[in-house]
């Protein structure tokens, strides 16, 4: 892999010499989080951690038209545009690589494709929050999957080549970067340790599929179930989370039927639900069993390696806490710092007044 | 295949859903298209109560004898009947205290002793699908002109729609919302039928429900997340009670009061 230095003073120039590829996507401030949003570059926040929906959005859309349909005829409908998408830490990309394994695997999925094909992925270093575990996941660095990387070393950061279209991007920032030296590959080592230093969680996640399996008929699951709102907040937020639903809108106004494709979630009731009305997971419990088994171990036998990356979104976006963290420390035995945790030993007494 | 015959109709409520399709300006000559219009007082005198109706659009509560006489009536020439608006589909705020045996006693309050109201006799107000089949349901208060115009444009293709299953947060996610819950706020959108787009958490408003209970909401994890979060749980009964409707005022009645022993905290 080929590496540059890029001096700070230069950042927003490279950012501008890099959207001549295309629109401009980084994190900017949402409240008290963060949203890729298409700003100048002067609004990125460069220690952003942990955008409120991954970028996942980019790739397979919120809610996107698919497919048109009129005058008895069907049109495929793409709406894609070239972008420079900026921001994404490693556990962002390690994510991306689970969705293009999934997207492009049995069915290659075309929207998703060209969507893929468009888009340059500039990947930025980050420093663990006290949510952050993707060292546990084995995301903390990354290797594959981004056109090019930043690492922030302070003063300059290091600007890592990884794909031809990143080295072809390069061309349009060539008078900004310079040759690498000792002192910067020295920096580089020291700043790896310092992060590596700084993740709070401690936790065996690795045992996690076998003890999954093992837990399959746990009372947690039914705890969990009595506090899930089945808001499907955690499946709208993990960026490895690939579930839609279809619907056909027809628009009065211009006689076209779109087919509809939006985000959709295992968590909501209807998702198991089959024609005559039966339903396989009726219960909130079943559900979330499904989504933690199917990230944690179902993943694991069809691609080799959990479809969790360590990202924190779920641990910040749960109202009842339940999450990656919780679930895991639960199955350990050791007791998780959790609202539903507490509603299952609260001993709630529900009276008429 | 003619034009589906349509009928537009309004039972006891504010009329605002009427209201809102009346609303559709630049859409309205669009909806003439594609419907031939039998009859929708709010808007013209002139109307045909004698043909059988394709589609029929109700919106308000039966809260009268009369309008108990008039949805049947309705339901009877129509082949679909669509309740329109959460008064239609869920009782409105009139039935959040539905089935506590102080109704008359609050109808007098309001009319006094001796009804002034001799028209026609009253009935705890209810949805229309406490006394007749429903076949669909657009949920709001009042309803929104864009989910109104998809659920038209589906009825004019013969797709009976439906509401679908999952709540406000939803669609609060799809448009990159912080939580409001996690803020410290009253919201309910996990216990709320999604379509409005989450109007008014993206205002940063917590949701005060207008869609009416989602099926199978978990009311009492909210109530006792919220209480967690400090608030007393009367004022958040009161604003489940809102938009609950006939739908969880039952299951309210057990909520009034919960404390917790040996809580975590």
């Amino acid at each position: 892999m080929r590496v540059f230095k890029l001096k700070r003073e230069n950042f927003i120039p490279f950012m501008k010499g890099l959207s001549k590829f295309g629109e401009l996507w980084g994190p900017v401030r949402k409240g008290d989080r963060y949203v890729y949003a298409n700003e100048p570059p002067e609004k990125f926040v460069l220690n952003a951690i942990r955008t409120i929906v991954p970028a996942k959005k980019f790739f397979l859309p919120q809610k996107s038209t698919i497919l048109k349909f009129k005058n008895n005829e069907w049109l495929e409908h793409y709406d894609v545009k070239k972008r420079v998408i900026f921001g994404l830490h490693p556990c962002d990309i390690h994510a991306l690589n689970i969705y293009h394994k999934f997207y492009t695997r049995l069915y290659p999925d075309p929207y998703y494709l060209k969507n893929r094909e468009n888009t340059l992925i500039v990947g930025l270093s980050c420093l663990p929050d006290e949510n952050c575990f993707c060292h546990l996941t084995d995301t903390e660095t990354v290797n594959e999957g981004f056109d090019l990387f930043l690492t922030d070393l302070g003063d300059k950061f290091l600007v890592w080549v990884g794909s031809p279209k990143g080295d072809e991007s390069l061309k349009l920032v060539k008078d900004l970067i310079e040759d690498t030296t000792q002192k910067d590959i020295d920096e580089y080592v020291e700043w790896r340790k310092k992060r590596r230093s700084m993740f709070k969680v401690s936790l065996d996640l690795e045992g996690m599929p076998e003890i999954l399996t093992f837990n399959y008929d746990s009372p947690i699951w039914e705890q969990m179930g009595e506090a899930c709102l089945s808001c499907g907040t955690c499946t709208m937020v993990c960026p490895s989370c690939t579930c839609f639903d279809i619907d056909d809108e027809f628009d009065i106004r211009t006689d076209e039927m779109n087919r509809q494709r939006y985000w959709y979630s295992c968590v909501f009731r209807e998702y198991s639900m089959v024609a005559g009305g039966h339903n396989f997971r009726e219960a909130r419990s079943e559900r979330l069993k499904l989504w933690y088994t199917h990230k944690l171990v179902g993943f694991m036998s069809e691609y080799g390696s959990p479809a969790c990356v360590g990202c924190g979104r779920c641990v910040v976006s749960c109202p009842v806490d339940i999450n990656v963290i919780t679930v895991a420390k639960a199955l350990l035995k050791e007791k998780p710092d959790a609202f539903w945790a507490r509603m299952a030993s609260s001993n709630v007494e529900v009276q008429h007044a | 295949m003619g034009k589906p015959k349509i009928g537009i109709y309004g039972l006891t409520g504010c009329a605002g859903d009427q209201l809102n399709i009346i609303n559709c300006e630049d859409e309205l000559l669009k909806l003439f298209d594609i419907f031939e219009i039998k009859s929708f007082v709010m808007a013209s005198s002139a109307k045909d109560e004698e043909v059988e109706l394709d589609v029929a659009f109700v919106e308000g509560s039966v809260s009268t004898e009369k309008d108990l006489e008039h949805l049947q009536e309705i339901r009877k020439k129509s082949k679909i009947l669509v309740a329109i608006g959460h008064c239609a589909v869920y009782g409105g705020v009139q039935s959040m205290f539905m089935g506590n045996e102080e109704w008359m006693e609050r109808y007098k309050r309001v009319y006094g002793k001796e009804s002034a109201v001799t028209l026609t006799p009253p009935l705890e107000p209810k949805p229309l699908a406490a006394y007749v089949k429903v076949d669909a349901v657009l949920p709001g208060c009042p309803i929104e002109k864009e989910p109104f115009l998809k659920l038209a444009g589906k009825l004019a293709h013969g797709v009976v729609p439906r509401v679908p299953d999952y709540p406000v947060c939803a669609e609060c996610k799809w448009k990159e919302n912080e939580c409001l819950l996690l803020k410290g706020e009253i919201c309910l959108g996990p216990l709320t039928n999604s379509g409005c787009g989450a109007i008014c958490p993206s205002m940063n408003i917590g949701c005060i429900g207008c869609w009416g209970p989602m099926a199978k909401e978990n009311m009492k994890s909210e109530a006792m997340l919220l209480m967690e979060k400090g608030f007393d749980m009367d004022e958040v009964a009161k604003r489940f009670a809102i938009f609950g409707g006939v739908e969880r005022a039952e299951a309210l009645k057990s909520l009034v009061s919960t404390s917790t022993k040996e809580s975590g905290k």
